[in-house]
């Protein structure tokens, strides 16, 4: 799978034009086409008790995003890149989808979206509502830390976190797909302590062994491939060593699989991909196993 | 016979007033809301003359306006273009496009930059096509 078609989507309050040239490093992985969205929320024209549907405020939005859209086009087409742009009202969410599936993109870069506390709890948020109901990867600039990190590379050193399953070779083809973007990779395996806990010394030691293997191999391959990596194998709880291996290995961007639960399973159960969207100060690269 | 004009706009109130000022002056107008619906009219139409924007869904202008003049079937409709896009970075996406190996096309026929004035669209109108 190669990245050629990047959808952008910005609120315009937490994703910039630095974001997206940070991510310009792509071209060198196939990317050639950007299309940028903008979602007006409904509720900004929608009708309103003795105005009526808000048609000037409408336009008045329209065009802000428009002007802003053709200023970072303008830059991007003289670079000899092809740019499309949609402009629509409605839920964040659903046009994604729509716009991620009608112009056919490689990938999804949004930020995340912020809530209040009770909004989220009772309603979901966008970024774990949209992870679940796409089958592209996504790229989660974080609100809190846009800021800062906006105009790093965030390929240049990644913390790829798999556990052997089907969505994690996922994660793995994908950053081979852009491996020209890639600098150095910190791959990253967790034991959990529950896990290594119930095993005897011997039989801990024998998993330890049989995970830096597989981590080694691993690395071998990027190796191969010309990329710098490094094999970290930890115990603990796996978001929070995940966490801390990126910091420790001041990486840039954090890469993992999900597996798509449904929204009530994950509310309760947890899962790590969500947990990372809401939580992590880094980018987070997350690669969907596949299929509904 | 009148002659049929296609305009390759994404917004539907430019559409309108591009209609409008086509009907005006006795054009037939055919209108297409991105560069993929443009480019399968353009084949299906051959109008006399198209008006195309830049910043659009599905297909760029720069990218249609590129293949267009490289079609020997299509090269001859005059375009004009009407964008928000400025002229320079036009001219410019075009001579990137010719760095990856494509080939260098002409200038289109008229430059306009929105927003733009009934009479002038008219005007560069007739001027190509009377």
């Amino acid at each position: 799978m190669k990245i050629t078609t990047m959808l952008f989507v910005s609120e315009f309050e937490e994703l910039w034009f630095d974001a997206l040239q940070s991510l310009m490093e792509l071209r060198k992985a196939g990317l050639n086409h950007v299309v940028f969205l903008h979602v007006i929320p409904r509720d900004r024209v929608a009708m309103k008790r003795g105005s009526g549907y808000l048609k000037q405020e409408e336009r008045k939005l329209r065009e802000i995003a428009d002007i802003r859209f053709i200023d970072w086009a303008e830059t991007l087409f003289e670079e000899g890149m092809e740019v499309g742009a949609h402009i629509a009202i409605g839920n964040v969410v659903p046009k994604i989808l729509s716009v991620a599936e009608i112009e056919k993109v490689d990938l999804i870069v949004t930020a995340r979206t912020k809530k209040g506390k009770l909004e989220e709890i009772f309603l979901g948020s966008e970024t774990s509502d949209l992870i679940r109901r796409t089958e592209k990867p996504v790229l989660l600039y974080n609100y809190h830390s846009q800021a800062e990190r906006a105009g790093e590379n965030p390929f240049e050193r990644l913390l790829l976190a798999i556990d052997w399953s089907v969505s994690s070779e996922k994660v793995l083809d994908f950053v081979f797909s852009m491996k020209e973007a890639v600098k150095r990779v910190e791959i990253v395996h967790v034991l959990s302590e529950k896990q290594i806990g119930k095993l005897s010394k011997m039989e801990a030691h024998k998993v330890e062994r049989e995970s830096k293997k597989r981590l080694d191999d691993v690395c071998d391959t990027f190796v191969q491939e010309r990329v710098d990596a490094r094999p970290h194998l930890y115990i603990g709880d796996t978001e929070e060593q995940i966490q801390r291996g990126a910091s420790e290995h001041r990486a840039t961007m954090i890469v993992l699989g999900t597996r798509q639960a449904s929204a009530w399973k994950e509310k309760w159960s947890g899962s790590i991909s969500h947990s990372l969207a809401e939580k992590s100060e880094l980018p987070l690269l997350i690669v969907p196993a596949g299929g509904k | 016979m009148a002659k049929k004009v296609l305009n390759v706009e994404d917004d539907p109130d430019i559409r309108t007033f591009v209609a409008t000022v086509l009907e005006e002056h006795g054009y037939i107008p055919i209108m297409a809301k991105d560069g993929e619906e443009g480019a399968k009219k353009v084949k299906e139409e051959k109008p006399d003359l198209i008006i195309l924007d830049i910043l659009m869904p599905k297909e760029s202008g720069i990218k249609m306006y590129h293949e267009l003049r490289k079609d020997a079937s299509l090269q001859s409709i005059p375009v004009v273009m009407l964008s928000g896009v400025s002229k320079r970075t036009f001219l410019r996406s075009q001579a990137a496009l010719t760095e990856f190996g494509d080939e260098t096309v002409p200038e289109p026929e008229a430059y306009l930059e929105k927003p733009v004035e009934a009479e002038d669209l008219a005007e560069v109108l007739k001027k190509i096509l009377d």
